[in-house]
């Protein structure tokens, strides 16, 4: 059920380039925070879906009042990444210094870096740039989790149980597996609900300096 | 000079209608394209300097330097080039029977011979139907080669598939070509720089086959000319005898004046200075004379021995070039020569020649009595 | 979970599409038709899934215009209709609609369009608005999920007041957002079709004054039917005027200043014809308003009217908005979508307060920008490929015109930059027949028209026969994926089965351009050097030809072909080398294609890769090979 919420509204940014599933992760995030009693809106902002630009998804969660779709710039509480790239861009357009994030560390270039116009900074800079600038910082391959798990698809799930199981989202995992029977059934019901718990297993399993100071996914994997 | 690239190739060959067709730019890089025999560079690669410069039969070229790197010194004869002996020839008993040959087979003989003897794993033919535009092939069996059979006579990008084939592992291979042909595929072994290329190249053996070729047909012929005259599927043959133009179908013959295909003679043909497909092994032409021979000039010294081999297992059957005939031939090639180095406008572009050599085409010319 | 689930009172998480399909099925819709277009689509996408079940009708229509007819006709038989389109999709239905506000309708007809604020799905951003009060039609403007679920009740009772089509008009941020939806009761009772004997629906000039009274009729129960809010002290100096999620931002940009006992915030629901009555009691004791309503300054000018109109009467009072850039607009100069934040920035302006501190970083970084992509193994970047390759083998600088649908990215780095214009559904083909009549000018540059399946059905025939009968010089090319691709996959009318899932008739392209006489060839697109050639030799046709590139969406193709593994040979890539220069991932770029720059070779990454083997084919070193088999354009 709702608890006291930190901020009100509480601002949760999901972003990632389209077809990576991060508008069904806000959706199972929204229909679960409805269900535990919060006033929620949601807004998708996307051009083209799937056609790989950048697809975000705001989500507000409030006690009372029922607030825009919108998140004002740099009131995002929460950014998750479902790309390095996209998690710096939302940073640098709604986060702030006490913003905490959640990347998944798989870089997805532009066409433009593609096709060798611009470069994709390195990796290590990307990093460093969110350490600098965020309360807190986990970076995962959230990916390589739910390919082990059987699906690129469901890093949305990953993600999401890292970001249950880090507290910031005032939600038990019970709502979120409640969510998830509702939408899915038998295989794909069962991948969701192990990528969520591999999800949370990521986070429990980060000592607090993995997460504070961010670890590399090399070091992330290399605990696997 | 400063090294040159696609962009240069773009704007001094292809622009300006000197590309001969042969198409090897198009089979190293996929920046060049081929369809229906149009060679067109159609998106940038980026790079300023690229072995399509430098192989394109098309862009400067030291005649000398080529026969040096081929033959091993310069040139002699400044009509016909480097040759060992001058033949008729013609397909031998022992070889297969082969229906679609243009004259005497020697072609298809000498290639179905390398192939069988395993002296080549492969050979880029152009086969296709008659009326059709030609379609380039790498065979590798005895079927592929006899239903190549036979001239194609406009530019076929054939070379577009000799990158590939040498890529396959094909370590030994026959080529047959027109004389651009021939040059660029010895402009591509010239390369000296190591790149992945050139190290394929020098990995596999080449037998260099050329044509005698005085001309090319445009693909208008294919597009517009000839469905203008018949329904092109229906073609069993063409031939090109002395000013007559035979298109043969199962309803009869259609003879046109040569004159008609003038205006489809691609212009890069206008001024070549090959006609006998100078840096090849071995060359073989019509006899103008008697079509079930061919003319046939051994050049090198693997020609020469692949020559004897096939004549020796009666795949092959040669005899002395009438003595009457060497000077309608020399005279003939003399002056197509003459008049590329003579022209209006100088010689072409690509065309380097030594002091030594221009004299010497000036002088063949003269000496054969024909001004 | 059911759209359709019977249980009232229960609060639901709903997007606001989803909010909007319920609205219909509580309001008890009879027939629902639409031509899919974002930020609208899902919603009779939800609808034809319950529609059988239900007891109602649903359908994808070929275009807007046969979509609000067939709607008007189930009105006219006294049902209550729903017919769904984009802004864009109204202009194609307005010279029905125009006439259709004159005659009026029986049963509650209720139109919902969505507009686009700063077009993030379409190639303009229209306000709906203006093409409504064009055809005399009341316009009513939701904020919430919530909202739009009620509204549609609502306007179906209006609709049905007034006899006349009534407007709802969302925008994107309604239709893709979300949030609480407390869920009403299901309607029991269905209606029946009845037509009388003397009902008459004939288009007559004077029935403009019957719109006129009808539209002060609406005006009138704005008050008794709560169509406009207000909150806020009782006599407000400074007054915000909003409608639709501008009311929300407003609210959140009062209550972040604290100005809640200072400003007065009137929300419009209802913006067309303006509620004025209601209105003015507010705007009588103001001193400054601001209007806060997405797109054009629709609401404002109606409100600089009434305050002209009353000049002399009222104290002086100041208006703010988008025309004197109050309102900045995302993409400034008072256009593009609101934010929260240009709200906040407009209130602090009109309140004289200082600017808030900026929050931003300051740092140099800026990412590199995402430019919208076509998908891995997308059948129309291969098409795009062939096309731009066989213009340049053509040479003479054939002239392109684009179309709406997925390629459309045929406008960017994704297509190559192949298209020369893009503008509304169909027009591709309209603009490519006069360019195929320049030919009488010597014009020698080849016509090439490029459009989508789903497009092809909504608007080409008439300029394709425009095109035959007036002796234009045209290649038509069809990029047939086989669905409605841009807005998720809906079927169109050549497709086995309609919206509700049960089988249609599915009508033919090829039987469509044979009727015509349009001498037609289809080519598989994944067969790149194929189709380069099928286009090089249609280029050099012609009158009007056609070329069919069909090949399924990567998106719905069988997963199986995923499966052949797609690799590349570390050994035989050329890599920046001569003959390449990063071919795949540098020029053809697709997703999929990957650069290791450490390590100077390309790799594919296979969570992306369809196997669909184009790139393979193009690899000037054979480098990408396709493990298990042949790659599978080579198959049948
Ligand atoms: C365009 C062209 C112009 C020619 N002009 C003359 C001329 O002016 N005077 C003259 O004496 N001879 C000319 N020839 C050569 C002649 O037509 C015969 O090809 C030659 O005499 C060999 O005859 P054959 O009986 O041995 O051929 P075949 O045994 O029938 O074999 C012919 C071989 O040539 C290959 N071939 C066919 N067309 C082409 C092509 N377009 N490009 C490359 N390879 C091809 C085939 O694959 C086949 O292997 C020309 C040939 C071509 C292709
Ligand atoms: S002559 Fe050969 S290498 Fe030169 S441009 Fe033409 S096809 Fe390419
Ligand atoms: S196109 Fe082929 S050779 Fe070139 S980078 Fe890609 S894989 Fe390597």
């Amino acid at each position: 059920m709702a608890r006291r919420l930190e901020a009100e509204p509480l601002n949760i940014l999901l972003t990632g380039v389209g077809g990576q599933g991060n508008v069904l992760a806000a959706r199972v995030i929204a229909m679960a925070s409805v269900a535990s009693g919060y006033q929620v809106a949601v807004g998708e902002t996307f051009g083209a879906s799937q056609r790989g630009g950048t697809v975000a998804s705001h989500v507000r969660l409030a006690l009372k009042d029922r607030y825009g779709p919108l998140i004002p710039r740099g009131e995002a509480h929460v950014i998750v990444g479902f790309e390095p790239l996209e998690a710096c861009r939302a940073l640098l357009a709604y986060g702030n210094i006490n913003t905490y994030v959640l990347a998944n560390w798989r870089p997805l270039p532009p066409v433009s870096v593609l096709q060798g116009e611009e470069e994709y900074p390195a990796l290590a800079d990307l990093e460093r740039f969110l350490l600098e600038h965020t309360g807190g910082l986990l970076v995962l391959d959230a990916t390589a989790r739910a390919q082990e798990l059987g699906s690129a698809a469901a890093t949305n799930m990953v993600l999401t149980g890292a970001l249950v199981a880090s507290g910031l989202l005032p939600l038990d995992p019970q709502a979120l597996d409640q969510v998830l029977k509702e939408l899915f059934t038998d295989a794909v019901l069962e991948l969701n609900r192990k990528a969520l718990a591999a999800g949370m297993a990521v986070w429990e399993q980060s000592t607090p300096q993995q997460i504070w100071l961010g670890c590399s996914p090399n070091k992330d994997s290399a605990t696997r | 000079m400063p090294p040159k690239g696609p962009l240069h190739l773009q704007k001094e060959v292809l622009q300006v209608e000197q590309c001969t067709g042969c198409g090897l730019c198009a089979g190293l890089c996929p920046y060049f394209n081929v369809v229906d025999e149009r060679v067109a560079l159609t998106s940038t690669c980026g790079l300023s300097e690229g072995l399509c410069y430098e192989v394109c039969p098309r862009t400067p070229t030291d005649w000398e330097l080529i026969d040096r790197t081929v033959f091993g010194a310069p040139r002699q004869d400044h009509v016909l080039g480097h040759w060992q002996g001058l033949y008729y020839a013609r397909a031998g008993e022992a070889a297969p029977a082969i229906e679609g040959k243009q004259y005497g087979g020697t072609v298809t003989a000498l290639v179905a011979f390398a192939l069988t003897q395993g002296l080549a794993h492969g050979a880029l033919l152009t086969s296709g139907l008659p009326g059709d535009f030609p379609v380039p092939v790498l065979a590798r069996t005895m079927d592929e080669v006899l239903a190549a059979a036979g001239s194609k006579y406009s530019a076929t990008p054939t070379l577009q598939a000799l990158v590939g084939a040498m890529r396959d592992g094909l370590g030994s291979m026959v080529v047959v070509g027109r004389p651009c042909q021939v040059l660029a595929v010895r402009k591509l072994q010239s390369v000296k720089r190591r790149t992945p290329v050139t190290n394929l190249t020098a990995g596999t053996k080449l037998f260099l086959l050329g044509l005698f070729c005085f001309w090319a047909l445009s693909s208008a012929f294919y597009e517009r000319f000839l469905p203008s005259k018949l329904n092109p599927l229906e073609v069993t043959r063409l031939d090109l005898p002395p000013y007559e133009l035979v298109v043969s179908t199962p309803k009869g013959e259609l003879r046109l004046p040569v004159d008609e295909l003038r205006p489809l003679i691609r212009p890069a043909c206008e001024v070549c200075f090959d006609p006998t497909a100078e840096f090849a092994d071995l060359t073989v032409g019509s006899t103008e004379d008697d079509p079930r021979w061919n003319t046939l000039l051994a050049r090198s010294a693997l020609g020469s021995e692949l020559l004897e081999a096939a004549t020796a297992a009666g795949w092959l059957e040669v005899r002395p070039y009438p003595a009457d005939r060497v000077h309608l031939l020399r005279e003939a090639v003399a002056r197509k020569k003459r008049r590329v180095v003579t022209g209006p406008a100088g010689p072409p572009p690509y065309l380097f020649l030594q002091e030594a050599y221009h004299r010497g085409v000036v002088a063949a010319e003269e000496e054969s009595g024909c001004s | 979970m059911q759209l359709n689930m019977d249980r009232p009172g229960v609060t639901i998480f709903l997007q606001g599409n989803a909010a909007l399909a319920r609205g219909a099925l509580e309001a008890g819709v009879d027939y629902a038709t639409s031509y899919p277009g974002s930020p609208t689509v899902e919603i009779l996408e939800l609808l034809a899934q319950v529609a059988r079940q239900c007891g109602f009708y649903a359908e994808w229509s070929v275009n807007e215009k046969v979509a609000v007819e067939g709607a008007a006709a189930a009105s006219l038989a006294g049902l209550r209709a729903l017919a769904i389109t984009k802004a864009d999709g109204l202009n194609v239905a307005l010279d029905f609609l125009t006439c259709l506000g004159l005659t009026g309708v029986r049963g509650g007809l209720v139109l919902v369009v969505g507009d686009d604020p700063s077009g993030h799905s379409s190639v303009k951003e229209e306000d709906t608005r203006f093409l409504a009060r064009v055809a005399h039609l009341p316009v009513l403007e939701p904020t919430t999920p919530q909202e739009a679920k009620e509204m549609v009740g609502v306007a179906f009772r209006l609709s049905e007041h007034l006899a006349q089509p009534v407007v709802l008009r969302t925008v994107t941020r309604i239709c893709h957002a979300g949030g609480n939806v407390t869920l009403g009761p299901l309607p029991q009772e269905r209606r029946r079709p009845s037509l009388g004997t003397e009902d008459r629906f004939i288009c007559v000039p004077r029935q403009h004054l019957q719109q006129e009274q009808k539209l002060r009729e609406a005006a009138k129960l704005a008050e008794a039917w709560n169509l406009v809010s207000y909150e806020g002290p009782a006599k407000a100096e400074t007054l915000i005027v909003a409608s639709g999620p501008g009311l929300l931002y407003a609210r959140e940009a009062v209550k972040r200043l604290q100005r809640q006992d200072q400003v007065g915030l009137v929300g419009l629901k209802m913006v067309w014809p303006l509620p004025e009555t209601v209105l003015q009691r507010y705007l009588q004791v103001a001193r400054r308003v601001l209007v806060v309503e997405e797109i054009e300054p629709f609401i404002e000018e109606q409100i600089a009217a009434l305050i002209g109109r009353n000049a002399g009467e009222w104290p002086l009072l100041r208006l703010y908005g988008r025309k004197d850039n109050t309102i900045a607009g995302s993409f400034g100069g008072g256009c593009g979508e609101l934010t929260p934040d240009l709200v906040r920035a407009a209130l602090t302006t009109i309140l004289g307060l200082s600017a808030p501190e900026e929050t931003g970083f300051r740092t140099e970084f800026r990412p590199p920008e995402r430019e919208l992509a076509f998908c891995a193994g997308c059948p129309h970047r291969a098409s795009f490929w062939a096309l731009q390759s066989a213009i340049a083998l053509d040479g003479r600088r054939a002239v392109v015109l684009g179309d709406i649908g997925c390629y459309t990215l045929g406008r960017g780095r994704s297509g190559y930059r192949v298209l020369h214009t893009v503008h509304a559904m169909g027009s591709g083909l309209g603009l490519a027949s006069g360019f195929g009549k320049l030919k009488e000018w010597n014009w020698e540059r080849p016509t090439v028209a490029v459009l989508g399946d789903s497009t092809f059905y909504h608007a080409a025939l008439p300029a394709l026969i425009n095109a035959l009968y007036n002796r234009s010089d045209l290649l038509l090319v069809i990029f047939d994926n086989e669905t409605t691709a841009m807005t998720g996959h809906q079927p169109h009318p050549g497709r086995e089965v309609d919206a509700r899932g049960e089988p249609a008739k599915p009508v033919s392209l090829e039987q469509i351009l044979h009727g015509l006489g349009v001498p037609l060839k289809i080519q598989d697109p994944y067969d790149v050097r194929s189709s380069m050639r099928a286009i090089y030799r249609a280029l050099k046709e012609e009158d009007v030809r056609a070329l069919i590139l069909r090949g399924p969406c990567a998106l719905l193709r069988d997963r199986k072909l995923a499966q052949l593994r797609t690799y590349v040979d570390q050994m035989r890539c050329l890599g920046e080398g001569c003959g390449c220069n990063v071919f795949c991932s540098r020029v053809w770029a697709c997703p999929a294609n990957r650069w290791d720059g450490l390590r100077g070779k390309a790799y594919i990454d296979e969570t992306l890769c369809t196997g669909c083997g184009a790139c393979a084919q193009l690899c000037p070193a054979g480098a990408i090979r396709t493990e298990g088999g042949e790659a599978p354009w080579r198959e049948g």
